[in-house]
């Protein structure tokens, strides 16, 4: 006895396969050369569509002619590609949705959907040639800098992935570190002494409320910086007490700090942008810029 | 007396055949899967699925349903297999539940196999490619078992549908589960 239902339920996968693979073979273009199998996402990726994605993508093109960095920030996105030998573009665009598409000057064009912690497209016009390229999203370290709507406070905000490390003071008396993580657009850092920041990615800036000390908040505005834009610091003693000095550091060089010895608090010396040092009562110094991965405020 | 292992062999010979052909042409199903798999380029680009945050995510959605029923499944085919007297609705609840959890896994199994290909990057990634192509295997083996059922050994069914069951739910520990635990439950 045969029975034929079974191979209708053969029949019938067989079918829906092939219209999912002619689907496919429709709405993909052929892409990349990493092998990779079932889910391969990378660290910190923002995974719902409805908030911006904010990140930053790195690979390659398929035949290896270009590196590939995308960065996304809300609806704005730069790519930067690089072929060595100074063949290097720098492109901006938008983003719509999981697309983006971005040109260039002189004439090499981008364009490219999101799917997840990966991204695929299409180059074209790069040294005459067209190709497609695949990315995988990237921990990505950023400095945000800004300061108080009224310029009370100055700030300077470092992420390394999702975590982030920030400073932020007057010059003078008022100062305070926070730490923090970032969660898709979301950043939110807080300090000792009820210091606390939240804030907001959108685009190339970051929007929020910051809160010096309990009673001390204000909104601020902080754009993504390039250096020598950053948090700095230095742990030294100075006549026997230890001090921890701060910096907030603008892209312009224009920078605020406040040394803290014991409960003693005055403007921290001029840093040396060049070489972050710094002199203090006769001595020399160095400081450190701060990554968002750092720990600033102890547990 | 000595006719008791004469009267054996014919029926053991009865239904050898049939079944090798189910199993090989299983084993050649996975083979298929497996070459193309690894021989295609894989895309990394496939259709996006509506509602969900990622491809993933759909993925991994219709992976859990097609277990939920593979359970389903278990139940069912239990009882069918070991007592005659099972409800006919549960033979039709057994048909369907399977014919709904397959076709739920067709989409998935072709990013998989399309835009992604078999990896071995980790153990994890080379088990739920391996195992992927054990899963359609054993189905395909286990459909041409339905369809001489009279000429199957007995065992052959429980076998094939215990392998289908065991393969589905391990394909999904691999990969759904496994993006539910590092990311996290949400669409």
């Amino acid at each position: 006895m045969t029975r034929l239902g079974p191979l209708i339920t053969l029949g019938s996968v067989l079918v829906l396969a092939v219209v999912f693979l002619l689907a496919n073979t429709q709405a993909g273009k052929p892409v990349s050369t990493v092998a990779s199998a079932t889910a391969t996402p990378a660290t910190t990726a923002p995974a719902t569509t409805s908030a911006p994605l904010h990140a930053l993508y790195a690979g390659r093109s398929s035949g290896d002619q270009v590196t590939v960095a995308i960065a996304i920030n809300g609806h704005k996105v730069a790519a930067d590609l690089n072929a060595g030998q100074a063949s290097e573009v720098s492109l901006q665009g938008s983003v719509n949705g999981s697309k983006f598409t971005l040109t260039s000057s002189n004439g090499p064009r981008l364009t490219g959907s999101i799917s997840g912690q990966d991204m695929f497209g299409t180059v074209t016009g790069f040294l005459g040639q067209s190709f497609p390229f695949s990315a995988a999203q990237a921990v990505v370290q950023a400095v945000y800098t800004g300061r108080s709507s009224g310029n009370q406070v100055t700030l300077a905000v470092a992420t390394d992935g999702d975590k982030a490390a920030a400073y932020i003071c007057n010059g003078k008396t008022i100062e305070a570190w926070l730490q923090g993580s970032v969660n898709g657009n979301q950043v939110s850092l807080t300090g000792s002494k009820g210091a606390n920041l939240t804030g907001s990615l959108s685009g190339l800036d970051m929007f929020g409320t910051v809160t010096a000390s309990a009673g001390l908040s204000f909104p601020f505005s902080a754009e993504l910086s390039p250096r020598p834009a950053g948090v700095y610091q230095a742990r030294i003693a100075v006549n026997g007490l230890a001090t921890r000095i701060g910096w907030a550091v603008l892209p312009d060089g224009t920078q605020l700090g406040v040394a803290v010895a014991g409960t003693t608090k005055y403007p921290a010396p001029l840093l040396d942008l060049n070489n972050d040092s710094f002199t203090l009562d006769g001595a020399s110094f160095t400081a450190a810029p701060v990554a968002g991965k750092d720990t600033v405020v102890s547990p | 007396m000595t006719s008791q292992p004469v009267a054996a062999y014919p029926a053991r010979d009865q239904y050898a055949k049939p079944f090798l052909v189910a199993l090989l042409s299983g084993c050649g199903v996975a083979l298929a899967l497996g070459l193309y798999a690894k021989l295609h380029h894989p895309t990394k680009y496939a259709l996006d699925v509506a509602g969900f945050s990622s491809p993933l995510y759909a993925k991994a959605w219709l992976t859990t349903a097609a277990v939920v029923l593979a359970v389903v499944q278990l139940i069912t085919g239990a009882r069918i297999t070991r007592q005659a007297a099972a409800p006919a609705w549960m033979a039709g609840l057994h048909r369907w539940s399977g014919r709904i959890a397959i076709l739920l896994t067709v989409p998935v199994i072709i990013h998989c196999i399309y835009a992604l290909g078999f990896g071995t990057y980790s153990a994890r990634v080379i088990a739920h490619s391996v195992l992927g192509c054990i899963f359609y295997g054993a189905f395909v083996t286990k459909m041409l078992c339905l369809v001489r059922r009279d000429a199957m050994p007995r065992w052959a069914l429980p076998v094939m549908g215990g392998v289908v069951f065991v393969s589905l739910v391990a394909l999904w520990a691999t990969s759904a589960l496994w993006l539910f635990a590092t990311k996290g439950v949400h669409s």
